[in-house]
């Protein structure tokens, strides 16, 4: 590769693939000084860097809600994926800051739950709202039977027991194992263990 | 362990529907990020994961009923352009999904507005 910071070689754009985004002509463009230091590489950099603003849920998390929406036989390409992952932190973003905007009006420190149904309602989410409330309200049920407040604690929790009356949300969001245990147990029903791994 | 947003009936085996199957605390950090966010209650934290779930669901279902017509079978990414240009609701998304075209007629371009200056 020359110094020129022109070229028309696919490859040495890095463009995987023949695709990229138009208006705002994003290049992931390789370094054009002369010379080029592998360790400063920027391919692929964006996922690799971790900036506060590019925080996402896991992709194996996102995948598998979207696998249980679609047709069985249908199929999701990788790049749809990693874009709906992005998407839904652009959609949390989104009602949150509506949320904390009432808050702000109201002068309350605290989003509670009524911010955020009503975020969603402005927001054109309304066909959530009943749904989210009927979850909402089994949460609560399910949280009268813990002595005290359940809260969420970060932890390593794969093999405790728990009491069949107990509801609590374990998530042990690690570092790059992610291991995630969610945990309830409804009064009638018996404890179910969702290990994920991503 | 399958999970099915249908079977909301209290099945002994499985209350899949009861489940949250997306990390919470993940959630809330992006919602921390938000400016102006001071704290954030349970119950907040709760319907917004559950509501992202929803919404998860409810992107992916459309936009793979949005581009079935092409007879692919596979949600794509244009399939997610589309939709969030043309439905209300997923406006708020089409920065963040911008339309991809072909790298050759993006260098094309170039090169045509390269050929403009040099004629003035």
């Amino acid at each position: 590769m020359d110094g020129d910071s022109t070229t028309t070689d696919a490859s040495q754009l890095g463009i995987t693939g023949e695709y990229m985004a138009s208006s705002h002509y994003v290049l992931q463009s390789q370094d054009d000084d002369g010379e080029e230091s592998l360790n400063d590489h920027e391919d692929g950099g964006i996922k690799e860097n971790f900036r506060e603003q590019d925080i996402y849920l896991p992709i194996a998390n996102v995948a598998r809600i979207m696998k249980s929406a679609v047709p069985q036989t249908g199929k999701i390409a990788k790049d749809a994926k990693e874009c709906v992952q992005e998407c839904v932190s652009e959609f949390i973003s989104f009602i949150t800051s509506e949320a904390s905007e009432r808050c702000h009006q109201e002068k309350r420190k605290t989003i509670n739950g009524e911010d955020i149904l009503f975020a969603m309602s402005t927001l054109g989410f309304d066909m959530y709202v009943e749904p989210l409330k009927l979850y909402l309200q089994k949460f609560r049920e399910a949280m009268k039977g813990e002595k005290g407040m359940p809260g969420v604690s970060v932890g390593e929790s794969l093999g405790e027991e728990l009491a069949d009356d107990t509801f609590r949300i374990i998530t042990a969001d690690g570092q790059q194992q992610n291991v995630m245990v969610y945990t309830t147990s409804y009064q009638q029903i018996p404890a179910v263990q969702q290990i994920q791994f991503s | 362990m399958k999970m099915s947003g249908n079977a909301a009936a209290r099945d002994n085996q499985t209350p899949h529907s009861k489940v949250i199957s997306l990390p919470i605390s993940r959630v809330k950090l992006i919602m921390k990020s938000s400016p102006d966010v001071c704290f954030i209650n349970q119950d907040a934290l709760f319907l917004t994961t559950k509501a992202t779930e929803l919404f998860v669901q409810n992107l992916a279902l459309s936009s793979f009923n949005n581009g079935s017509g092409k007879g692919t079978n596979t949600l794509s990414y244009s399939d997610l352009a589309n939709i969030a240009e043309e439905t209300e609701t997923f406006h708020f998304l089409t920065d963040i999904l911008p339309k991809k075209i072909l790298a050759r007629d993006y260098l094309k371009s170039m090169e045509q507005m390269q050929e403009e200056d040099d004629d003035l």
